[in-house]
């Protein structure tokens, strides 16, 4: 087999006969994504509900997110080395700060879309700004925030290849050292279980949203 | 009771007031239409009544209490309110549209299901097909409807109400006004009704507050608004035609005189002929066996193969309540080129007629 010239049937061999490593690649890689996307929710939720709230932190929080996105994530990665090291905090800390910017966004528009004549009539009839939050402003911009989510996991799935670079494991060990060792057998079994996690995790999400939708109207 | 006493309300420092001044009396059980055109502070002076907007000088009083000691939320439970572009809670069953105050002051659960059934059935929804609908399954007469239910659920004492019957067309505007009356005649809430249309006002309001810039015009019944406008502005807000206008004010129950014989679906054609000859339109009404409408025969009908009735006779292309103002049933004549309107109560069971006559006549002894 010539270093860069390879068959399908190549990769289905290299991936029947490494499963048991494959199997642990894949759980690094979805152990690190999970962690970074209950962050991602959590901040990200608050913070657009923070600027939805308060003009001045959707001042500050909004472009904050926005240039986040823009560096890239080699970048990214090497700027947070002083700060988190090496390893799996690298990669978990980028890679929620890329899933920030969808669920902020998401949150704070839905929360802004709502509109104005329901928050009034819901105010008139006396109920308090906490009551109006949990029960309109919450289940209105559920699926808004949920089509965040969604983009954002889609998102980090990819990006997550790249948290390898620093020692935090996943499928992207196989692109770096498929390079290192010019295997393209190995980038393309990599490409390949990273698109399906992603599609598999995007139709499941799909899904949910959908049926939260449906609930609603 | 709601009064206003020298009631103010600026926005921002410098700008012209919204409302200035503002004197009114609502005596407990009535409605109040305020009527004026767009940016008059009709909304501003409702929304100051539930503090939804602060004051900026003067009170209003509600039952003698100055409303700023109320604290504005348990206020606001106590006053039924209704936008005018209804803001029903999309996420939420009509059902649970209808229960948000009764949830918000804690009712027993059983008892919020009751009362949203009936508060359903009063707005003519069926609890049944509707309580699990969602607001965008309705249509917009039946939106207002739930809006209206929404606002009644804890029978608050005072309703607020914003162009309640603005996003519908003209017939189902005024199935929803003649409905409202009935209504308001058993509960007798206190009513603050903002509407744009002079006409509406004539026909909802015991009383007729007339703004224009932020100032009270008029304040007066129906009756003396027509009669003697206060100045230039009130007389062309009425308009011409005042006693056209006139004909709102006078319920076609107030002069109801005319009978007309009803016959079976199985009765004979023979036996309707006589009421239909004796008749002043030269008709006899068909009734159901639960003596419902369903149409008529008349001389043409008359001379139709058949033996019996139900062979031969015709459906009314509209009927009324009696409900119904003088101006509806003038409308609902001309529209259908009849000299006549058959009148019917709340199931549909004949009570007579209006002509075109009668209607002359009722305006002519009102001048
Ligand atoms: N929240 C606000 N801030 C500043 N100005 C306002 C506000 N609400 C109303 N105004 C102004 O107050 C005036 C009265 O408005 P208001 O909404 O009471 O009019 P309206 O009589 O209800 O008119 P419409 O028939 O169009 O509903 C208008 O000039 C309007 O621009
Ligand atoms: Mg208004």
């Amino acid at each position: 087999m010539g270093a860069s010239r390879f068959e399908f049937r190549d990769v289905w061999e290299y991936i029947t006969s490494n499963q048991d490593y494959l199997i642990r690649l894949m759980i690094q890689h979805a152990h690190l994504v999970f962690f970074a996307i209950v962050l991602g929710v959590v901040i990200g939720i608050t913070l657009g509900f923070l600027s939805a709230y308060y003009k001045p932190v959707a001042a500050v929080v909004l472009p904050f997110a926005q240039i986040m996105m823009t560096v890239p994530s080699i970048a990214l990665i090497g700027i947070l080395l002083p700060f988190v090291g090496l390893g799996f905090n690298n990669g978990l800390v980028a890679l929620t700060l890329y899933s920030l910017l969808p669920i902020i966004r998401n949150t704070y528009t839905g929360l802004n879309e709502i509109s104005p004549s329901i928050l009034e009539a819901a105010r008139g009839m006396g109920l308090s700004e906490r009551r109006i939050l949990w029960r309109i402003k919450l289940p209105l911009v559920l699926p808004v925030v949920f089509a965040g989510i969604r983009t954002a996991i889609v998102m980090i799935v990819g990006i997550g290849a790249i948290a390898s670079y620093v020692g935090a494991g996943g499928l992207g060990d196989l692109i770096f050292r498929g390079i290192a060792r010019m295997r393209p057998v190995m980038i393309l079994t990599g490409a390949i279980f990273i698109s399906i996690i992603a599609i598999f995790l995007d139709i499941i999400m799909g899904w949910i949203e959908r049926k939260l939708i449906a609930r609603q109207t | 009771m709601i009064r206003f006493e020298n009631v103010t309300k600026i926005f921002s420092r410098g700008t012209i007031p919204a409302v200035s001044n503002l004197n009114i009396e609502i005596p407990e059980g009535t409605i109040c239409c305020m009527v004026g055109p767009s940016g008059c502070g009709k909304t501003t002076s409702m929304k100051m009544v539930n503090r939804l907007h602060s004051i900026t000088e003067g009170k209003i009083y509600i039952d003698e209490v100055d409303n700023s000691t109320i604290d504005p939320i348990s206020l606001r439970l106590d006053i039924g309110y209704v936008i005018q572009e209804i803001g029903l809670f999309p996420h939420m069953t009509i059902a649970d549209n209808v229960a948000t105050v009764l949830v918000e002051k804690k009712w027993p659960k059983q008892e919020i299901g009751k009362r949203v059934d009936e508060l359903l059935e009063l707005m003519g929804l069926e609890p049944k097909i509707y309580r699990q609908r969602r607001p965008s399954h309705l249509s917009g007469g039946q939106r207002q409807r739930v809006g209206v239910a929404r606002a009644m659920a804890a029978n608050p004492p005072i309703m607020l109400m914003d162009e309640p019957f603005g996003a519908v067309d003209h017939i189902a505007r005024v199935r929803l006004q003649n409905e409202f009356l009935t209504l308001q005649e058993k509960i007798s809430k206190t009513i603050i009704f903002v509407t744009h249309d002079i006409d509406e006002a004539i026909k909802m309001g015991d009383m007729i507050a007339v703004m224009r810039e932020g100032k009270l015009v008029q304040y007066s019944t129906p009756e003396d608004l027509l009669s003697t406008p206060a100045d230039e502005f009130v007389a062309n807000l009425v308009g011409g035609n005042r006693s056209i206008k006139r004909l709102h004010l006078i319920r076609v129950s107030e002069i109801l005189n005319r009978k007309v014989a009803t016959v079976n679906m199985s009765d004979t054609l023979e036996a309707a002929k006589k009421h239909v000859i004796e008749n002043a339109f030269n008709v006899v009404y068909v009734v159901s066996d639960t003596g419902v409408l369903n149409g008529f025969i008349g001389k043409v009908e008359l001379k139709q193969e058949g033996e019996f009735v139900k062979d031969v006779y015709r459906s009314y292309p509209e009927i009324i309540s009696d409900e119904a103002t003088l101006s509806d049933a003038l409308s609902v004549m001309l529209s259908n080129g009849e000299s006549y309107v058959p009148v019917v109560d709340d199931f549909e069971h004949p009570l007579g007629a209006v002509s075109l006559e009668d209607v002359f006549k009722a305006v002519r002894q009102d001048d």
